[in-house]
């Protein structure tokens, strides 16, 4: 009986993100998927804004076809924790405390997301995450698949 | 009447409560600001109860709307400017229907101040693409003897990966003014009564050019110029100049003050915050003001915000306050010499410097729900014993100090 | 005396100007986007000083509210 409420409530509860360190990052193993990477911090206002969406693009898209990989900048994972109780994330959520990535990629503004095509090539970067413009991400993420 | 109007000086005044990159703040929304105000002057001067209301909402995308309403009530007495004697003193009330007395040797204060003044603002803050933002704002201001109606507008650019803002503002207040009993004609004698009925009017256009920059990921600071030009009806219609005996010091008559019909300002303010590793904040500031009138001011402000733990604050502040006397400004007129066309002995123009020391405490209790409690003492000194005082006045504390007692209750919550 | 207020004014902000390589990375806002950051924290506080000084004193004015923040967007 305990069994069978403590599943129920596992199925019950929001899936929750995976948080990994950075290092364990391999986009070259989501080659043959389009991969929409966004790097986000527990303090941007418009990353929060932006999470119920990919959350979205996650139920509307196949999950062999297309997968959302989130990098986060915060300094302390513990603020990082914090928001990730508040706010539900469905993608796995890479912890870059140093910006290691975020240098590479050479980041110009927060939140910042690249849509990278099956073939691992970047095809579009938005800087910034506008509500208004949600149907345009949207055309450009179906152009790819 | 000069302590309760508030001019909404410069588009950036805080009365507009400006919003670049707000708190945390979901849509559909409303952060709201309530607080209250208690401030107290000794001696049977003014005081005055300020309620204030601000509500602010995120429309989408950083785009936001903000609205304040402020209540104020007014009682108590102020200086008219006149010098005090060894002998009592009559005057007549602004009114012009009655008269109040002054006891010997004490500062002559107008008893009748009680008004009561309300304001309203709104705001529209809204980027207009990546590195520009614009915000538009309107304010109007009402009670009894004066209504104001200001419209600011300001520009902000981006740059250095928003390290760097840029900030272009404009404000336009024009001001009606209705005195009680109408306008004296300037350095008329007071029991004459010489007034004119029917409203003043002034306007004034600020312009303000400032740059915040970032320092570091603790520190940041800023520096803003502003310029400010005044046109039309500058003078306090209940403030008086005493003309006294040239030989005694007593005062024979009293005239009401005239000046000048524009006041060109400017000003340079810099501000430089920074959190420490304990998550405490340092901000100090600096602001020089220089005007046509002759009044230069610096004005010196410290604040140390220790953070006790996750929830609680403890914030010491103090702040100094210096400034030169108008040209115009004398503590009194002596008979027989010529009389200036400009003359004011309202103390507000006179050198002094105040000093401010405040302690605020504060809670944030969830995140969504903020409250805190400010007390401040204020005391402005001048010279009570001027090189200028002779006779009866030698005796005569002819700038007394003015301390004043405040005490400000924050409540804010989201809902 | 004005001459001078003018001129080191224009000095200050070419200063300020000349300061490009200040600054952080734009993810590295984490402290400056916190509410006790903002260059309007305490903006009521602002405006209640802003009424008691603008009636008591001669001067009035002078202090802004951009910049700084999360720098989002």
């Amino acid at each position: 009986m305990k069994k069978l409420l403590f599943l129920l409530l596992l199925v019950a509860a929001p899936l929750r993100a995976e948080v990994y360190p950075i290092g364990d990052l391999d986009l070259k193993a989501q080659h043959g998927k389009v991969v929409y990477l966004d790097f986000w911090a527990s303090w941007c206002k418009p990353c929060r804004e932006s999470f119920p969406w990919m959350n979205a693009l996650l139920a509307r898209y196949p999950a062999d076809k297309f997968t959302v990989i989130t990098i986060n900048l915060d300094a302390e994972s513990s603020a990082m924790q914090r928001f990730l109780d508040k706010v539900p994330a469905n993608f796995d959520v890479y912890h870059d405390p140093s910006g290691r990535l975020a240098e590479q990629f050479k980041l110009e503004g927060m939140p910042t997301s690249y849509l990278i095509g099956a073939d691992g090539k970047v095809v579009k970067r938005h800087l910034g995450f506008y509500t208004k413009d949600v149907e345009r991400y949207q055309r450009e993420i179906e152009g790819l698949l | 009447m000069q302590l309760s109007k508030k001019r909404i000086a410069g588009l950036l005044s805080a009365a507009t409560c400006s919003l670049l990159c707000t708190p945390a703040q979901a849509r559909d929304e409303w952060n709201v600001d309530s607080a209250v105000l208690y401030y107290g002057e000794s001696d049977g001067r003014i005081k005055l109860v300020e309620p204030v209301i601000a509500a602010r909402k995120d429309l989408g995308d950083d785009e936001i709307v903000s609205l304040k309403l402020v209540f104020d009530a007014l009682t108590g007495a102020s200086a008219n400017g006149a010098v005090p004697s060894t002998m009592p003193q009559t005057f007549t009330s602004p009114s012009g229907k009655s008269t109040y007395t002054v006891a010997a040797n004490d500062t002559p204060l107008d008893p009748s101040f009680h008004d009561t003044r309300v304001a309203y603002s709104m705001n529209w803050d809204k980027p207009t693409d990546r590195t520009h933002r614009r915000n538009l704002g309107f304010n109007l201001s009402h009670e009894y003897d004066f209504t104001s109606l200001g419209f600011n507008g300001m520009w902000q650019i981006d740059s250095n990966q928003k390290n760097t803002t840029w900030s272009y503002g404009a404000n336009l207040e024009l001001d009606a003014i209705n005195p009680v009993g109408g306008a004296p004609e300037p350095l008329t004698d007071m029991l004459a009564q010489d007034k004119n009925s029917g409203a003043e009017s002034r306007n004034i256009v600020d312009l303000l050019f400032g740059v915040t920059q970032i320092i570091d990921r603790s520190s940041l600071f800023q520096v803003n110029l502003s310029l400010s030009q005044a046109n039309g009806y500058m003078t306090d219609p209940y403030k008086l100049v005493s003309v006294v005996d040239s030989s005694s010091g007593q005062p024979l008559r009293y005239l009401f003050e005239n000046r000048p019909d524009s006041r060109m300002r400017s000003s340079i303010f810099a501000q430089y915050r920074k959190m420490m590793p304990s998550k405490d904040i340092l901000t100090a500031s600096y602001r020089y003001m220089t005007d046509d009138w002759g009044v230069k001011s610096n004005t010196f402000d410290l604040s140390y915000r220790f953070r006790l733990g996750e929830r609680y604050y403890l914030q010491p502040n103090v702040r100094y306050y210096q400034q030169s006397a108008a040209d115009f400004y004398r503590y009194f007129l002596v008979d027989g010499e010529p009389l200036p066309a400009e003359v004011s002995a309202d103390y507000r123009l006179g050198e002094m410097d105040a000093t401010t020391v405040g302690i605020k405490f504060g809670e944030d209790i969830d995140g969504r729900h903020q409250w805190s409690l400010r007390l401040e003492q204020y005391l402005q000194s001048g010279d009570s014993s001027p090189p200028e005082a002779f006779g009866q006045l030698t005796q005569q504390d002819l700038y007394p100090d003015v301390t004043a007692t405040i005490v400000q209750f924050n409540y804010s919550f989201v809902f | 005396m004005k001459f001078t207020l003018r001129w080191l004014s224009i000095c200050c902000l070419l200063a300020l100007a000349g300061c490009s390589s200040l600054g952080v990375k734009p993810w590295e806002r984490d402290l400056l986007a916190r509410d006790d950051m903002l260059m309007n924290a305490d903006a009521l506080d602002l405006a209640y000083d802003e009424h008691i000084y603008f009636s008591k004193e001669a001067s009035s004015g002078g202090q802004g509210f951009a910049g700084g923040g999360c720098g989002c967007n």
